[in-house]
């Protein structure tokens, strides 16, 4: 495994787990003790918890060797990016195009919603390029024998 | 519909040369050890630059490293 597929397992990893944390939060706020929308809410803090994935390139030297990068890691780095920026583009067009359809052309939304939106879209990036790139070299990193 | 397939000698190539390691020809080639593996496997199609480097790092030409094959399935109805 190198140190590519090591940076986007701890990328996906702590995506993961600050969206899986920051759902359980607001669900336990919301239905479990009954609080407020606007108290409940605030579980998604737990989301701050993906920012360590950026810590990603301080944890993992590069690779020992002559050569660390070529054209096959460049081609699956690239091919990762575009389906992070595919993911960003879905992920902003339900954002907009859904409350439109649910609620209707007369209602109106927080501008609160927009940051939001921001932050989503941003993760989805990078959880979408992390998961492209496993995908991309193996989950196992297999091509080591 | 056509489909292509790229096969490769690369893994003859490096016993007939001396036992060569991958490695050994990831370092003539400039490539990751990874790259090679997963060219012997069949899961990565070079560019026409790499498969150059590789066909020199053998010191053969490049058709003796790689072989195009075009298949026409015939259609199922």
């Amino acid at each position: 495994m190198n140190r590519i597929q090591k940076m986007a397992w701890w990328m996906a990893i702590w995506i993961s787990a600050g969206v899986i944390l920051a759902a359980i939060a607001v669900a336990v706020m919301f239905w479990v003790i009954g609080m407020p929308w606007s108290i409940a809410r605030a579980g998604l803090a737990f989301l701050g918890i993906a920012g360590f994935g950026g810590l990603a390139s301080l944890i993992f030297k590069k690779d020992k060797g002559k050569i660390t990068c070529d054209e096959r890691d460049r081609l699956i780095n690239n091919r990762a990016a575009v389906a992070g920026f595919c993911a960003a583009f879905l992920v902003t067009g339900l954002a907009c195009m859904l409350p439109f359809f649910i609620l209707g052309p007369e209602a109106t939304i927080s501008v609160t919603w927009l940051p939001n939106i921001f932050m989503a879209a941003g993760l989805a990036t990078f959880f979408v390029h992390s998961v492209a790139i496993l995908v991309q070299y193996g989950w196992r990193g297999d091509g080591n024998k | 519909m056509e489909t292509n397939e790229l096969k490769n000698n690369i893994r003859r190539l490096r016993f007939e040369k001396g036992e060569m390691t991958q490695q050994q020809l990831a370092d003539l080639a400039g490539v990751t050890r990874q790259t090679i593996i997963a060219m012997e496997q069949g899961k990565y199609a070079p560019s026409l630059p790499l498969a150059f480097r590789i066909a020199k790092a053998f010191g053969v030409g490049i058709e003796q490293v790689f072989e195009f094959t075009e298949t026409t399935p015939t259609k199922t109805a």
